[in-house]
């Protein structure tokens, strides 16, 4: 829809407009990232790091070792984000993209890294949104876009979905093929893995995010985490985690911590 | 000037009607589909399922239809849906224990038969399954099922010559998604409805039990239907019958969705609606007739931490109880569900 209703008469504007609507309401399911007129872009840009932030983390090739000595490969790297936030602690003015809006971040498709929203223009110092999906849109059936089947994050001998999943390869796994895999979820009460993760800025700086231009905010994700504090994962212990419940619950305590602001840039 | 702005809104009408017509295409079928009721049987509560969200329709029936029947569905093309759900069986496997699946593989149970499965609020032997529409999804990815990836499934029905059609004519367009192969399997699946037996016929009136078919229903009403309970002879709750565990398979049942000790060996309770055309018996089919089945009640249940109460102490069933049952349980077949030709391979 690129015309203007703006410039028609204003007589006409309102039946116009009506019918914009309409056709715009009818056909929600379809449209992408929404944006409101006032909202500017703002994208999250999510990378694999390794050792504390300070290293790139690249599939297949380069072994990497954890806090217990024992040294992996990494093969898959993803995990769902939803209801993404950015608010001003001062003025506590805050804005909430839509929550229904699922974006998996998954690493082998660097397009999918790139989360890409819309935000009212102002000055924010915290970033947060919540690793997991909700109780409701686990149990909905077959759904789309994110939420696909097709990306391998929806278990199949119990409903629900992966929130996230951290795959490789390592000596120290018992399992076969030396393999490791966590897959973490679980929505039921008492199970629920779903974390809300709170972010601020370098060094007590926020981001202002301005019409006309494309904020980037730099977010790291440390597969270290994933293995310690507060609780020890070692590989040689449990390589594979499957199913929701205790262990699913600690590694998402670990991984929660996962994720640093590491800078903002104005594009 | 005036022109111009007629052209311009003449346009945009033209524009929007094309955008709404798009999303009811996309949204519900668009106008060429044709829909289906879903009737509830006289006397039966409502679905769980119920298909608000995704609209019955010829097309999608029709569709969900083939993919059953659809061996492509499997890694190797042996093992369509129906491989293990066999219409003459009311959609069970006939005289297999175990379902077997791809790779001379078996499964590790036995496989249920469909009919009336809207009604029920979870799938599966152990209620993993919490929503129809995903169901599938366990069957086809399963490496000793149909061990096939999901992608690969929608890139063959892609690239088939007539699925892309048979997607259009259902949805709206040839886009072959998940969603889409998951409505239309669920729109035929759902929609397998058994409610025409002798039993039904009995209760509408139109038909009357000889007297060992009366007096095993007393008898089943007394010692039976606490879980199977009517009209779908199933109170689809978990139970502890009393079935020790299988040391080679060690299915320990519900425990393994709920993680609680407490759920140890619980199975969900079968409708018993076809039951003489669904042997073998039990979530493993360790039972190869009514009778066994009878019998492990009236002898051979084995009690533990989780037995049911309502069998701990067994359930004493005399040749003659046993007779009398028979004659009612044969009541529930349904000989027009099993014969239906909407249902049968197309």
């Amino acid at each position: 829809m690129n015309q203007k209703p703006n410039r028609l008469p204003l007589k006409l504007f309102v039946p116009v407009l009506l019918l914009c609507a309409a056709t715009f309401t009818g056909c929600q399911k379809d449209v992408k990232n929404e944006l409101k007129g006032s909202e500017t872009n703002l994208t999250i840009r999510f990378t694999p790091v390794v050792q504390y932030d300070s290293v790139r983390m690249y599939f297949d090739t380069t072994t990497y070792t954890n806090r217990w000595s024992e040294s992996f490969i990494v093969k898959n790297f993803k995990f769902y984000i939803r209801a993404i936030r950015v608010t001003n602690t001062t003025t506590n003015q805050g804005f909430e993209i839509d929550v229904t809006k699922y974006y998996l971040v998954d690493f082998r498709d660097s397009a999918s890294a790139l989360v890409k929203i819309g935000v009212l223009p102002g000055t924010y110092n915290r970033l947060s949104f919540i690793l997991g999906v909700d109780s409701t849109h686990n149990v909905s059936g077959a759904q789309t876009d994110a939420l696909d089947p097709t990306h391998g994050m929806f278990w199949t001998w119990t409903t629900g979905y992966i929130f996230a999943k951290l795959e490789g390869t390592s000596p120290s796994s018992t399992a076969a093929g030396n393999m490791f895999m966590y897959h973490v979820g679980g929505f039921k009460q008492g199970e629920d893995a779903n974390k809300e993760i709170q972010l601020f800025f370098p060094y007590n700086t926020g981001v202002t995010v301005s019409n006309g231009k494309n904020t980037v905010i730099d977010v790291t994700a440390d597969v270290y985490d994933w293995f310690g504090t507060p609780h020890d994962i070692k590989i040689a212990q449990k390589p594979t985690l499957m199913t929701p419940g205790a262990m699913a619950l600690q590694v998402a305590d670990n991984y929660s911590k996962m994720f640093t602001v590491m800078g903002v840039k104005i594009e | 000037m005036t022109v111009k702005w007629t052209i311009l809104i003449v346009l945009f009408l033209i524009t929007g009607a094309v955008l709404v017509q798009a999303c009811k295409k996309s949204g519900d079928g668009g106008a060429q589909t044709k829909p289906i009721s879903f009737d509830i049987p006289a006397g039966w509560p409502a679905p769980h399922y119920n298909f608000s969200g995704n609209p019955l329709t010829q097309q999608g029936f029709e569709l969900g239809r083939k993919l059953f029947y659809d061996g492509r569905l499997s890694k190797d093309g042996n093992f369509p849906c129906a491989s293990c759900h066999q219409q003459f069986a009311a959609f069970s496997t006939f005289d297999h224990p175990l379902s077997h699946g791809f790779g001379d593989q078996f499964t590790t149970r036995n496989a249920p038969g469909l009919y009336n499965i809207a009604w029920q609020p979870q799938t599966h032997w152990d209620g993993g399954i919490t929503n129809l529409e995903v169901q599938p999804l366990a069957p086809l990815t399963a490496p000793n099922e149909m061990a096939e990836d999901l992608n690969n499934v929608l890139n063959k029905l892609r690239a088939d010559a007539s699925y892309p059609a048979l997607f259009k004519a259902a949805f709206g367009d040839e886009n072959v998604t998940s969603q889409r192969m998951l409505w239309a399997l669920t729109q035929f699946v759902g929609t397998m409805i058994s409610a025409d037996s002798k039993y039904d016929r009995v209760k509408k009136g139109s038909a009357s039990f000889t007297p060992d078919e009366q007096t095993g229903y007393m008898l089943f009403q007394s010692k039976c239907s606490s879980c199977h309970t009517e009209p779908l002879f199933t109170d689809n709750s978990f139970r502890n019958t009393g079935i020790p565990v299988d040391p080679t398979i060690k299915d320990y049942g519900r425990m393994r969705i709920t993680r609680l000790p407490a759920d140890s060996l619980k199975f969900k309770v079968p409708s018993l609606r076809n039951v003489a055309v669904t042997a073998p018996y039990g979530h493993d089919g360790r039972f190869l007739s009514m009778s066994q089945v009878m019998e492990h009640y009236n002898s051979g249940v084995e009690n533990g931490p989780t037995t049911d109460p309502l069998v701990k102490n067994k359930i004493p069933l005399s040749i003659n109880d046993k007779f009398y049952l028979l004659a009612f349980l044969r009541t529930l077949t349904d000989s027009t569900f099993i014969k239906d030709s909407r249902f049968s391979q197309p």
